[in-house]
């Protein structure tokens, strides 16, 4: 699932492109000292700069994971969260108390806490100290510190000033904005088509009997005359005064609402994450908030106000120029920060010892199935293969390799199904195999009703008549959840009875320039591409099932953080069904076979898709099935039981849910959780990720590893060049890595780079959630999906030789950023002997666990986690058979 | 049926003292309110069959006086009939299904106590609201329906909007509280005995003259008519109402979709006979009705958000309930009420599925403005055929956009001129006041002493005195301490000015002082107490957030705030009637003046307490200790 990537990675090669463009380069901030004093002040280039701190969270129909501070990092770790915390007045770190509670309870272990001192570059003597002051009480350490956002030049002013601009402006900006922006709530739509933010403002303002308050005012009502830039520059020279401090003034105000700052950004940069286009940038809306600022401001305070540049005290406010000199990183907190994260992965480190005795040769399997990487198919894939020893279980990423538009034969919109970064050349249409009446019944749109609000004629018809039956309806819902609500359908749940057009049957592309479907090479290079990357080119069993995966909940705006991350957010049913069609084709597979995979014509690849919330699985496109796949009702009962046993395992973590025995019970309750309209945790999704292995599944075939890891499966003697496994880390370190850095920082600041509870939110235009009706868009995740979160980075493991891995890192490119900078930490296993290195930006470094004892062993899954509230240590599995 | 209604009441209330003091943990304060609820829900029940039995007619039952004092009464009241009937059904569906849904919804919510606390101290004012057998009784829900709507808007209190929306909303309230107040008054004086609400209708029905006169009940139809349209909503009032949504979900649903937005149709509902036997009135809450209409279902084109659109249709409907209010189809409204209450609490609960929805199913979006402007074209003179229709759109969308400009409205013409008065005032300097206050004593002293003025007319500057104490209090921004001496001193004066008037109400006044003063020593005391007291010259902006660093002490304020503003837990509430009823016998002008600082006072209390008690800690990090450390160990290397 969650590939990444990202929109965010493609946006952030733009931002670099637009730096580099100028002088200096490698380092955003000195270069924001030396602007400030050689150059005349440039708007492009300020705005181009201050944008990068920005989020860059899309309009939530598609939530893609990504490094909530990308802003930062292009620094190592730990000065780039400092520099961060210093912008954004955020904590960095969890309190001092909770690491010390963790020691307590030994999940933190003092052989970590001496490889997070001896990594600290403190002396010997210093060790000892730093020692010491770790189990101090402090309740303080982990406070934000003086920041831009919170204690700035335009704080100081506003302060001084006594006006409540904040509260008088956000409120007109929050409107003008949402109502440009929005995508479908909104009855009228405010901007004419093809009109920019500037026209429409302009339009509304000067060319209407009612002013537009605040922009009618005397002292701004002519700039709207003017070019957006000039409006820009003169009420910054009125409000700040001094051109030094041009731009951090910009950047505080923009961080006063970094959300729909950062909407704006994204959409200016890449109009089409729009189903309506609009036609905004950073500037324009700064120069409307600007001007609105300033009518507010001579309103209250009269033409001849103080601006910035004339108050006192101002030497003492911390300042852009020199913030990152002044950077301080809290010792203790990084130390106990790293014991925490090296106790976590030394637990899995531990388990990868080699194995005493020999391994047994396998049978032949009967059934081979695909997942995606997705941490949540973790548990499955061990249940999977406990309960039936013949069933080989492999990882990939949920797309499965497969890139293209899909539309759905009842979607209004064609959606990507791929990760973010991948541009689909195709699109891929399903339509219905049965012949359906296409009117729209009556009942079907009494019983949408309700969705949308009206107001006066109908609106009092339907409540007059019909408002009293929404008594029953509610008490329905809330005492007997379980049916579906709204009647919306789930995109995944997809009929069988559809078709999807594959084959391409004309070159002739549409008119948005797609080809429609795909020719027979090019499935095979899709095909070729996934089997060669998880090392699967030979020993087909019978019958391959390719389960993607999606969660349905109700009543949830973050829906699409839920899915597939690789499919952009969406449910991988149809890259599922494509992969399998493909597979199965036979001008697809005598096109591999001349490749060097031969796959047996008595092997049968069937589509799945698990539902991670319901813990369900749907079969498509049975009708194809072959009477000689007699396997499939095998694996379906293999499948059903491991799938409870699934739901089982994650019931552990509902407070309200059953805490017995019964997988009945354990699989009501998931079912009950994904249709309740009151239910804010449908699942707890990526909630613990912290490993990410790619190797064979023998390396963790006997491990339990509490859900906790993305799995990729990957053969090191298949590359001994790292062209392969280069392939699957550009997607993992960006994809997981996203995943478990928004993750973390959603996490250690549920209120700066998180969105806060879910309880009051209010969906805003389609667009994202705030609080309340003129809130600034929350972006992160919310509380309820972090709350559980142990915040540790990622580690990826992968099952390959140094030497290997120090060729393939040579061609990762901008992503050794990731690795050199310490965002993710990486370790090397190698094939044969299993001795572990640490990489560094400075080398490899062998992995010392001699402190470490055996870990511990059961026999199965369920006597392990029975009666378990908090995140388990790996273990190793015994199992009878 | 005494029983019964005895129950009805108290059982929230019994939920509400149960959970502060038993819930410690998020199951029992869960066990707690299931219990409740349906304890409260099964006696609504009974409580509605036994009334049915009873022939549905209207049932009233005195519990005992509370309070007696000369001609003055204040008995406790309850009335049923078949519009407290419609309203108790609503609450027994929506208070059950609001409180199972946040069994879970709420789920290790760090508010979970304060949240369910809140939510039947709403329980229990409502239904003091809606079973009140008299317009003190109502006063009296009313309030505590206002306090609880104001803890849940600032639920998320670390949030600087929540807070500013709470205030917003409470100041409407206050100020609709003014009608409320001195309806009551008005009803002691012109109903005497016969205020009850079972008594209205026979008193309107009998007299073939009206039991009062017709200035006087145009003047209490009026404030009736404040009262209602504040708490629904309604012209000019209509702002507050989308920006109060900012608590949980289902709090926004029970309070602005369902119940509370309802209550003032049901003042309007109870008052009736007051209000509907003339037309002029009748044609009053018409064009409320009406002018709410046309506003909110033309704001309501533009909500880009979907609770503030779930908001103005609710806001529509209400509109359109008190046009039938005035047409005087009172059946019809109660249909109409459950409709829309249960409609619009479902549509708020299931707000956040528009996204799937929108996207899964509609997926197109509607871009038709109001009118077609190529119709209109062909009737317009060549010259402006172009133009007129288009500004004509874009004056349609400001409108809409802007929400018909009320707030700025409401603002510049109620609390402006009152604040810039106020500002004046504590501009000048002490001695600028002392003579002016002092010759203007002596002025009316030597008057009086001359003989040239009856005595009590010395209630004269010190009811001035009064409104200007808390028209200070109400501007003053950067003194806590002075606020709320403010409030005191004005509260002080009320009390001295009605002596001045009515010297054998010293009994009375008592009473009133007996619930004033204690809180206001108290606020003092925890203003004393507060820590870094000297900072707050410096940022009069800074939320302090000592319901989080010093909850104790935060709720000492809560409750000397609820003393000072004559909130039904002191005497001070009985005294806040018993004042008005005094004053107004003599001069209701005097009552008015009191009342209008009253109002004033419970705004500027509300933002004290707010500025002290809501917001987030200050975390800022003390680096000295790190850096401390930072250089030993590098000297150590």
């Amino acid at each position: 699932m969650l590939w990444i990537l990202l929109r965010n990675s493609a946006l952030f090669c733009r931002f670099h492109a637009m730096t580099a463009t100028h002088p200096h380069v490698h380092s955003i901030h000195h270069h924001v000292s030396a602007a400030a004093e050689d150059a005349p002040f440039n708007l492009d280039n300020v705005i181009d700069r201050i944008a990068h701190w920005l989020p860059t969270q899309g309009p939530i129909k598609d939530f893609i994971h990504h490094n909530t501070l990308h802003a930062v990092q292009h620094y190592p770790f730990h000065k780039g969260i400092a520099l961060a915390g210093k912008v954004f007045g955020a904590r960095s770190y969890l309190p001092l108390a909770d690491y010390q509670d963790l020691y307590r309870q030994g999940r933190i272990k003092d052989f970590a806490i001496d490889w997070a001192i001896a990594h600290s570059h403190v002396g010997h003597k210093g060790a000892e100290s730093l020692r010491e002051r770790l189990f101090v009480d402090d309740h303080t350490a982990h406070y934000p510190p003086m920041s831009l956002a919170n204690h700035g030049i335009r704080n100081h002013w506003l302060t001084h000033l006594e006006v409540d601009i904040n509260s008088l402006v956000h409120p007109i900006m929050f409107r003008l904005l949402a109502n440009f922006l929005d995508q479908g709530i909104s009855h009228w739509t405010m901007p004419k088509p093809n009109e920019s933010f500037w026209d429409c403002i302009r339009r509304l303002a000067q060319n209407s009997f009612l002013p537009l308050y605040p922009f009618h005012e005397a002292g701004v009502r002519d700039l709207l005359n003017l070019e957006p830039e000039t409006v820009i520059l003169t009420c910054l020279d009125k409000i700040v005064g001094s051109e030094s401090l041009y731009e951090q003034y910009l950047l505080e105000l923009l961080l006063a609402h970094p959300g729909w700052a950062g909407m704006v950004r994204l959409i200016e940069l890449d109009p089409k994450i729009l189903l309506e286009r609009r036609q905004i940038s950073l500037k324009e809306m700064l120069a409307v908030e600007l001007m609105a600022e300033l009518a507010v401001v001579q309103k209250k305070r009269g033409q001849h106000f103080a601006s910035i540049a004339k108050l006192p005290n101002l030497n003492k406010l911390p300042l852009l120029s020199d913030y990152e000199e002044k950077i301080v990183i809290p010792l203790r907190l990084k130390v106990w920060h790293e014991a925490m994260e090296f106790s976590l992965h030394a637990e899995l480190l531990a388990a990868l010892k080699p194995r005493v005795g020999q391994e047994m040769a396998k049978p032949q399997a009967i059934a081979q199935a695909f997942f995606c990487i997705d941490d949540r198919e973790c548990s499955l894939r061990r249940h999977l293969e406990e309960t039936h020893a013949g069933i080989e279980t492999f990882g990939a990423a949920g797309f499965f390799g497969i890139d293209f538009f899909y539309q759905g034969f009842d979607d209004a919109y064609p959606v990507a199904q791929c990760p973010n970064i991948v541009t689909p050349k195709h699109l891929i249409r399903e339509t219905n195999l049965q012949v359906e009446e296409d009117s729209v019944s009556v009942a079907d749109s009494f019983s949408a009703l309700h969705i949308k609000p009206h107001s006066l004629l109908r609106g009092w018809l339907f409540t007059q008549l019909l408002g009293i039956s929404y008594a029953a309806r509610m008490v329905w819902d809330v005492f007997r959840p379980g049916s579906q609500l709204l009647k919306i359908k789930k995109l995944s749940e997809v009929d069988s009875h559809t078709h999807l057009h594959l084959l391409r049957e004309s070159d002739e592309p549409t008119e948005d320039g797609k080809l429609l479907g795909f020719s027979f090479s090019e499935m095979a290079d899709k095909i070729e591409g996934l089997l060669r990357n998880i090392g699967l080119t030979k020993n087909f069993a019978p019958l391959v099932v390719v389960v993607a995966h999606g969660s349905s909940s109700t009543n949830n705006p973050h829906f699409a953080a839920y899915d597939c991350g690789a499919c952009s957010g969406k449910p991988g049913a149809p890259n599922a069904r494509a992969f399998a069609w493909m597979a199965n084709h036979e001008n697809v597979r005598a096109i591999l076979g001349e490749r060097g995979i031969v796959i047996p014509d008595s092997t049968y690849f069937v589509p799945a898709l698990h539902n991670t919330s319901r813990d369900e699985i749907v079969y498509f496109d049975k009708h194809l099935l072959p009477q000689t796949v007699h396997q499939l009702p095998v694996f379906q009962q293999a499948m059903q039981e491991a799938l409870e046993k699934n739901a089982q395992e994650r019931c552990r973590w509902f407070e309200l849910g059953p805490q017995s025995p019964s997988y009945e019970a354990a699989h009501e309750h998931v079912l009950t959780r994904a249709t309740s309209i009151f239910e804010p945790r449908p699942e707890l999704n990526h909630s613990n990720n912290l490993y990410s292995i790619v190797g064979r599944r023998s390396l963790t075939e006997d491990l339990f590893l509490d859900r906790r890891a993305f799995l990729h499966s990957y053969d090191p003697d298949s590359d001994p060049e790292g062209v392969l496994i280069v392939k699957i880390l550009s997607a993992i370190i960006p994809v997981c890595g996203g995943i478990n850095l928004e993750y973390l920082f959603s996490r250690i600041d549920n209120s700066i780079y998180g969105a806060g509870t879910k309880l009051p939110h209010n969906v805003i235009g389609l667009l994202g959630v705030a609080n309340g009706v003129e809130g600034d868009l929350r972006t992160g995740l919310p509380s309820q999906m972090i709350e559980v979160h142990e915040p540790a980075r990622l580690l990826i493991v992968i099952e390959q030789t140094t030497d290997i891995l120090d060729k393939a890192f040579g061609k990762l490119g901008a992503l050794t950023e990731w690795l050199d900078n310490d965002w993710v930490r990486l370790v090397s296993c190698h094939p044969v002997s299993r001795e572990l290195f640490y990489y560094f930006s400075t080398g490899w470094e062998a992995v010392d666990l001699s402190m470490i004892g055996d870990i511990p062993e059961d026999v199965c899954s369920e006597t392990i986690t029975a009666g378990q509230k908090a995140t388990i240590p790996v273990h190793q599995l015994r199992r009878a058979s | 049926m005494n029983l019964l209604l005895l129950t009805c009441q108290f059982l929230p209330l019994a939920g509400l003292l149960l959970i502060a003091l038993l819930g410690n943990n998020e199951k029992s304060i869960a066990a707690i309110s299931f219990w409740a609820t349906h304890a409260m829900g099964l006696s609504i029940l009974a409580l509605l069959v036994v009334w049915a039995k009873h022939g549905f007619s209207g049932y009233e039952f005195e519990w005992f006086t509370l309070y007696e004092h000369g001609s003055y009464r204040f008995p406790i009241l309850f009335y049923l009939d078949e519009v407290g009937a419609a309203y108790l059904f609503a609450i027994w569906v929506i208070f059950s299904i609001i409180v199972r849904y946040c069994r879970n919804y709420l789920h290790r919510e760090s508010g979970y106590k304060r949240f369910f606390l809140t939510i039947f101290g709403f329980a229990f004012g409502l239904n003091m609201v809606i079973l009140a057998g008299s317009i003190d009784m109502l006063f009296a829900g009313w309030e505590i329906v206002g306090i609880s709507s104001f803890l849940l808007i600032a639920f998320y209190r670390h949030r600087v909007q929540p807070v500013r929306n709470a205030l917003r909303a409470y100041t409407v309230y206050r100020f609709c509280d003014i009608g409320l107040l001195l309806g009551a008054w008005m009803s002691h004086l012109l109903f005497h005995e016969s205020d009850h609400f079972s008594q209205l209708a026979v008193l309107f029905e009998h007299s073939a003259p009206s039991p009062a006169s017709y200035p006087a009940l145009l003047l209490m139809s009026l404030l009736i008519f404040i009262a209602a349209s504040g708490k629904s909503a309604q012209f000019p009032f209509c702002f507050w109402l989308p920006r109060a949504m900012e608590g949980p979900t289902p709090s926004s649903a029970i309070f602005y979709g369902a119940l509370s937005v309802h209550l003032g149709v049901f003042l309007l509902l109870r008052t009736t006979p007051i209000w509907s036997y003339h037309i002029f009135t009748r044609l009053i809450v018409f064009c409320i009705g009406l002018l709410t209409v046309v506003v909110a279902s033309i704001s309501e084109k533009t909500q880009a958000n979907i609770k503030g659109q779930i908001a103005y249709s609710s806001i529509t409907q209400v509109g359109i309930m008190f046009m039938e209010l005035a047409a005087g189809l009172e059946t019809l409204v109660l249909f109409h009420f459950l409709g829309n209450a249960f409609l619009r609490c479902y549509q708020l609960l299931v707000s956040p599925s528009i996204v799937a929805h929108m996207l899964r199913v509609e997926g197109a979006i509607d871009t038709e403005m109001g009118f077609n402007t190529q119709n209109m074209q062909n009737y317009l003179p060549v010259s402006i055929r172009d133009t007129l229709p288009e500004v004509l759109q874009n004056t349609l969308y400001v409108f809409a956009l802007q929400e018909g400009n009320l707030e700025r409205l409401v603002r510049s013409v109620l609390w402006t001129p009152l604040k810039r008065i106020g500002a004046t005032i504590n501009a000048c300097k002490i001695w600028e006041k002392l003579l002016v206050g002092g010759s203007v004593f002596a002025v009316f002293g030597s008057l009086i002493h001359f003989g040239l003025m009856a005595a009590h007319f010395m209630a004269i500057p010190v009811a001035l005195m009064m409104v200007l104490a808390s028209l200070s209090a109400f501007s003053q921004k950067h003194s806590f301490v002075w606020v709320w001496n403010a409030i005191a001193m004005s509260c002080l004066l009320a009390a001295v000015a009605v002596w001045l008037l009515q010297p054998t109400a010293r009994i009375d006044i008592l009473l009133f002082m007996t619930g004033i003063v204690p809180s206001w020593l108290l606020g003092l005391l925890v203003l004393s107490k507060l820590p870094g007291k000297e900072q707050f010259a410096d940022s009069p902006f800074a939320y302090r957030a000592m319901a989080e660093t010093y909850p104790g002490l935060a709720m000492l304020l809560f409750l000397s705030f609820l003393g000072l503003v004559g909130f039904p837990i002191t005497p001070a509430f009985i005294g806040e009637d018993l004042l008005l009823y005094h004053a107004s016998t003599q001069h209701a002008w005097i009552a008015a003046l009191i009342a209008i600082s009253f109002v004033i006072n419970g705004i500027a209390g509300a933002r004290v307490f707010l500025r002290l008690c809501m917001g987030r800690p200050t975390e800022i990090c003390d680096h000295a200790e790190i850096t401390a450390l930072q250089v030993i160990l590098q000297s150590h290397k």
